[in-house]
């Protein structure tokens, strides 16, 4: 019950944001333009430039899904971060934790709560996928949970990154430290640039260490049309799933012992 | 004889700036204790390190050293928690809800059913005058209404323990007067009352018990009838005095005052036996020889004089 009521709490205070309302205004008003040149391209298609207008159509939907599934991702960990920063700034965690409310389960409601605020969001997202592949008179062959799951795993892990973070330093720090990271699994993760060989222990000792959501990516699986549709087994996507909450859980079981330590006022 | 709400223990909070390299001492060795039924205040000036005790109490922050015992428990555990009913200083609450969800809200997170909080949340709004304003939101709130609404919240669960940091903090007289019926009422009712505040003649109303707090080290503890006492000094309350004996009494340093019910003669200790009997001798009727008893501002300006704190 006190989770309970800390998660509809914090899913409240994302709703009477403004800074997530703005951002998310500004987002819809990205993707509405982004579905101009859309649009003019499935009008413009023709027997003759079927083809090469489909691939267009292909690329400009992967287009604004994947700024959509990053704006996501930034949501996610900007949202962990701020809703304990908020807290600690303002000082209402006082009145909270004044109650028998344990530590940890003041951070989990905060958490599920964020992940609450998420799957709405990805719920939208999904029901864009599908907008977005109807206009271009296409359907998506993906599994819908997939559409599902996987982004959530992904969000997972950045929310529990903003956590981890969140409890050390400033949301903006804690966006800048996750970007940094970011770039750097980029960087040691396969296909990558070529790292001196000297180096090479450490890209692959980075490689396992950092937490990497480029296997999360529905993309992977998301596919237009039947002929690209790429086929997994259950034992795949438990293994990456898996792989993804168990990141996920690590980062936020830090964030718990490090929120354990500190004092509940904001330095 | 039972154990006591609140004990502090040699306990010690340092802050410390890493980046800064600073360490600023916030408590040092502090030791104090609450019986369960009184009304303590905890005094001393800003930055003397009340609201540390109070958050370390409260097991918001964690002492260097030492050891403190809340309701017989640690601080933070939820068995003491379940005890304490909590009023932070400066109180901050969630702006977009109403009194009304705002106290639903901590009724579930004291983890009591929602069928309770139907007839107790009118009552404590009643109690501290919000009736009418409990689906107004927070953010449109004046500095007062917060405040009280902070009451209601700390007084929600029915708790053995009351710990208010500045309670009547940004109220109006009014506003004031319903806190300090408030306390005396939880005072009646066997409740232990934890009361930091800077409102002396106030605190000297309702307390039983202050502990003054300079520097981060208690300077004085004990009860209020007690440290009241002015140990230097005895009133003498007679029914008149000659010309001679006023004379020489103020020869000696004391303060003769008339009024309605006889003269007030204070005196140094020094001087009480040898004043009272020349008072009988000179054929006066001694009614009284009481020891002076200070006010707690005197109490607490002695004390701690114009002193500030360190952190």
């Amino acid at each position: 019950m006190r989770i309970g009521s800390l998660v509809l709490n914090t899913l409240e205070s994302f709703l009477h944001n403004r800074l997530v309302a703005l951002v998310l205004i500004l987002a819809a008003c990205v993707v509405l333009l982004m579905l101009v040149p859309l649009m003019g391209a499935k009008s413009a298609t023709t027997a003759a430039n079927q083809q090469g207008m489909e691939a267009a159509v292909l690329e400009m939907v992967s287009g604004v899904m994947s700024f959509v599934s990053a704006l996501g991702s930034i949501l996610a960990a900007w949202g962990a971060a701020d809703a304990l920063h908020s807290e600690l700034k303002s000082g209402t965690v006082l009145a909270v934790m004044a109650r028998p409310v344990k530590r940890w389960e003041f951070l989990l409601g905060k958490y599920l709560g964020v992940m609450a605020f998420m799957f709405c969001y990805v719920l939208v997202m999904m029901g864009m996928s599908y907008g977005l592949v109807a206009i271009a008179g296409m359907k998506i062959h993906a599994a819908p949970w997939i559409l599902l799951v996987y982004p959530m795993v992904r969000y997972a892990i950045y929310a529990a990154l903003g956590l981890v973070f969140g409890t050390l330093v400033h949301p903006v720090i804690t966006m800048g430290m996750i970007l940094a990271l970011s770039l750097l699994t980029d960087f040691v993760g396969p296909g990558s640039f070529a790292w001196k060989p000297k180096l090479m222990w450490l890209k692959t000792g980075l490689y396992y260490l950092l937490p990497s959501t480029n296997l999360l990516t529905e993309g992977r699986f998301l596919s237009l049309r039947q002929a690209a549709l790429k086929q997994a087994t259950w034992l795949e996507h438990s293994i990456t799933l898996g792989y993804g909450l168990d990141c996920a859980v690590i980062l936020f079981v830090l964030a718990m012992w490090r929120f354990h330590y500190r004092s509940l006022r904001q330095d | 004889m039972s154990s006591p709400a609140i004990e502090f223990r040699e306990v010690t909070k340092v802050y410390r700036k890493i980046l800064r390299g600073l360490e600023v001492p916030a408590l040092t060795h502090a030791s104090f204790q609450v019986m369960p039924g009184e009304v303590c205040a905890f005094l001393g000036p800003n930055g003397a390190g009340k609201t540390t005790s109070i958050n370390l109490l409260m097991g918001f922050f964690y002492a260097d050293y030492g050891e403190i015992r809340v309701m017989g428990y640690e601080p933070g555990d939820v068995r003491a928690k379940r005890q304490i009913g909590f009023l932070p200083e400066n109180f901050a609450f969630y702006k977009y809800l109403t009194a009304e969800r705002l106290l639903r809200f901590h009724n579930a997170l004291a983890g009591r059913r929602a069928q309770d909080a139907a007839t107790v949340i009118p009552d404590l709004l009643t109690k501290v005058r919000l009736t009418g304003y409990e689906r107004l939101r927070i953010g449109k709130y004046s500095r007062g209404m917060v405040q009280r609404l902070g009451v209601a919240q700390a007084l929600l669960a029915e708790p053995e323990l009351l710990v208010l940091d500045e309670p009547t903090s940004g109220l109006d007289p009014t506003g004031r007067k319903d806190v300090r019926d408030l306390l005396s009422a939880l005072r009646t009712e066997g409740k232990t009352v934890f009361l930091s505040s800077h409102l002396l003649s106030e605190v000297e109303q309702i307390c039983d018990r202050v502990i003054i707090i300079s520097r981060g080290r208690v300077v004085k503890s004990g009860r209020m009838q007690d440290l009241l006492v002015a140990a230097d000094r005895v009133e003498i309350l007679v029914t008149g005095v000659t010309p001679e004996l006023e004379l020489k009494i103020q020869e000696q340093g004391g303060i003769i005052a008339r009024g309605e019910a006889g003269v007030v003669i204070t005196v140094g200790i020094a001087h009480k036996r040898e004043t009272a009997e020349s008072l009988w001798a000179a054929g006066m009727d001694v009614i009284h020889v009481m020891p002076v008893r200070n006010s707690l501002e005197e109490l607490y300006m002695k004390t701690v004089g114009t002193e500030g704190g360190v952190a």
